[in-house]
């Protein structure tokens, strides 16, 4: 083959030059001279090589239609690479996985949890979630995302232990039987961790009907050791231990490292400010705090639950409550809604399931902090309650801090709930409404 | 190399072979790939004082045995991990990932208490600790690591040795 004489330098359409190159491929065999591994059938190197050896004739002719030819080269290299192509869905040490070229690109997202080294392109991940939805959905699972501190267990650095918690240094559990034991001290980490109660039950119900996923701020060797506390097996969390060194974004988390598609996916979690993209996808937790360090953390000047030696309940914690807003979301999504698999919505699910709680509620605010105002606003409406300003004899609760406002005397004659704000926030919390007089105000003042 | 003037004296050739085979063994570099052994000590040159401090560099030549996987080489490998994307094989201390777009078409992804891969009858089982014979399609040398990608989709690639028969 004459790369001289054939080329069509001057030739008129670009077609030409795709057919000529086309041919020129089909006609030669695969151990071209200037490639040196023979093993290597690379059509690619081939094809370089050729472009080469027709960009030095294009030079020697000199001829102004050289930008053109160069385009034509351009407009060849992209179809023949559609032959040849890789769409590289993604890379393992900076090499892509399905040709091996070197790719140096920043695109896609990183899954060091998953293997170190492990990158993966957009259309891959999409690909990844569609095959994973169909496997799990077909097993009935959804995907459940937890995260540990605060909401699995509660870990504080053996330094801040305060005086009244020091006796808990002789009572901690071996770690040689990891599954008998909820209270572990890591030397080599210098810290303490509490699991909370019931949470290998929760674990353990949980997993038949999540495929579970830990997300953590903390850093990757924490995580994996807290991994080891609570799946000594490695059965629940094998290659899904998501730490603060995995996510794409600062301070935030995200699900673009879950290989599930958010319309299956439910999180776990204490802290709303960590999803602001997923809220609708959050169960809010309420916070565990066994030791004094994480109360002081949080403001708090109470006594901690290992000062007063004492713990939360077991059967009728916050874990336990979740478990059973777990267990219904799943049994709602699998048995009560219409229509297809793939396009049932768990956030919907949740959403409803959340605006039963407080249904048939009309509530009124009453001199409640206006800063404070919107969001319990907001939980109360998402909770099921109609909110109203004007007084009306449809209003079922006054939500006020003062017995002594016109709204708060107007409840207690017209024989109205008057509870404090805390019995919103009890309801977000436990997923269910709170029987009103525990939340009742007391008198405290006789002007309006 | 360069040498802590604690360990001159009579024992000095010694110290140093000794530091060598300490430094060495085990690096890699992208020219010649993973050290694995040092046989043999081939010269040490004059050593040099360094000015300000009291360390001595000495020159050696030495000969030893490098690992460097090419393209287009076969090898054999130890599965350390399978998952959905393919699974990850360990040839001594080169990483090797082979993706499931360069598994054969028949074999199916099955997760559970051990992830594996399957042929539709059965017959050919890609686990845990299978050995497979693969081949390189695309390496690339960091400082501490060689990542490769492999393939076991062309003819004689696969397992070698089902573990759970052995």
């Amino acid at each position: 083959m004459s790369v001289v004489t054939d080329s069509p330098v001057h030739s008129s359409g670009s077609d030409d030059f795709i057919d000529y190159l086309n041919e020129a491929l089909d006609a030669s065999s695969p151990n071209s001279s200037s490639d040196e591994e023979a093993e290597n059938q690379d059509e690619f190197e081939d094809l370089r090589n050729k472009r080469r050896k027709l960009e030095s004739t294009e030079e020697t002719e000199g001829s102004t239609s050289e930008g053109i030819v160069e385009q034509k080269l351009v407009v060849a290299e992209s179809s023949v690479v559609k032959v040849d192509g890789c769409t590289h869905p993604g890379t393992f040490g900076k090499l892509c996985i399905s040709c091996g070229e070197i790719l140096d690109g920043e695109s896609g997202v990183t899954f060091g949890y998953i293997h170190k080294g492990l990158r993966l392109h957009e259309e891959e991940i999409s690909r990844l979630r569609n095959t994973e939805m169909n496997t799990f959905l077909f097993s009935k699972k959804l995907f459940l995302v937890l995260d540990l501190d605060h909401t699995l267990l509660n870990t504080t650095i053996l330094g801040q232990l305060s005086s009244e918690e020091l006796h808990l240094l002789n009572e901690t559990d071996s770690l040689e039987d990891v599954a008998k034991g909820s209270l572990f001290k890591l030397e080599h980490m210098h810290m303490m961790t509490k699991l909370r109660p019931f949470v290998r039950t929760f674990l353990k119900e949980a997993s038949a009907m999540f495929e579970m996923y830990i997300y953590t701020m903390g850093d990757r060797p924490y995580a994996l050791e807290m991994a080891k506390l609570l799946d000594p097996q490695g059965e629940y969390f094998n290659a899904k231990v998501i730490s603060r060194d995995d996510g794409t974004q600062k301070h935030q988390k995200g699900l673009d490292v879950v290989l599930g598609r958010d319309s299956a996916v439910l999180i776990l979690d204490d802290t709303e400010h960590a999803w602001m993209k997923h809220k609708n996808n959050l169960i809010l937790m309420e916070r565990y705090h066994f030791f004094a360090s994480s109360c002081r953390q949080f403001g708090f000047n109470c006594k901690s639950l290992a000062e007063t030696k004492s713990d939360e309940n077991e059967t009728d914690g916050a874990l336990a409550k979740i478990l059973e807003v777990l267990k219904q979301v799943h049994c709602t999504f699998f048995e009560k809604l219409q229509g297809d698999l793939v396009d049932r919505d768990v956030r919907q699910v949740l959403s409803s399931v959340r605006g039963e709680i407080l249904s048939g509620c009309v509530i009124i605010f009453s001199r409640i902090n206006h800063l404070a105002l919107p969001t319990l606003k907001r939980i109360a409406e998402q909770l099921g309650a109609t909110c109203l300003t004007e007084l009306d004899p449809t209003v079922t609760h006054v939500v006020a801090t003062d017995a002594g406002t016109e709204k708060a005397r107007w409840a207690v004659k017209e024989k109205k709930c008057l509870v404090h704000p805390r019995w919103i926030e009890a309801a977000n919390y436990f997923w269910e409404k709170q029987p009103e007089e525990n939340f009742f105000i007391k008198k405290t003042t006789t002007q309006s | 190399m360069q040498l802590h003037p604690r360990y001159f004296g009579r024992n000095l050739r010694d110290n140093l072979v000794s530091k060598l085979m300490k430094d060495v063994e085990g690096t890699c570099s992208g020219r010649h790939g993973f050290v694995v052994a040092v046989t043999g000590i081939e010269n040490i040159g004059k050593g040099l004082i360094r000015d300000g401090t009291g360390f001595v560099t000495f020159p050696v030549k030495y000969q030893c045995v490098v690992f460097r996987p090419f393209k287009g080489e076969i090898l054999e490998a130890v599965v350390t991990m399978v998952n959905k994307m393919g699974f990850f094989a360990e040839a001594g201390p080169v990483q090797i990932f082979v993706s499931n777009h360069l598994i054969p078409d028949d074999m199916e992804f099955q997760s559970g208490d051990m992830p594996n891969y399957t042929t539709s009858d059965g017959s050919v089982k890609i686990q845990k600790d299978s050995e497979v014979r693969l081949k390189i399609i695309g390496t690339r040398v960091d400082a501490t690591e060689i990542f490769c990608i492999g393939t076991i989709k062309d003819d004689f690639l696969g397992v070698i040795n089902d573990p759970t028969t052995v």
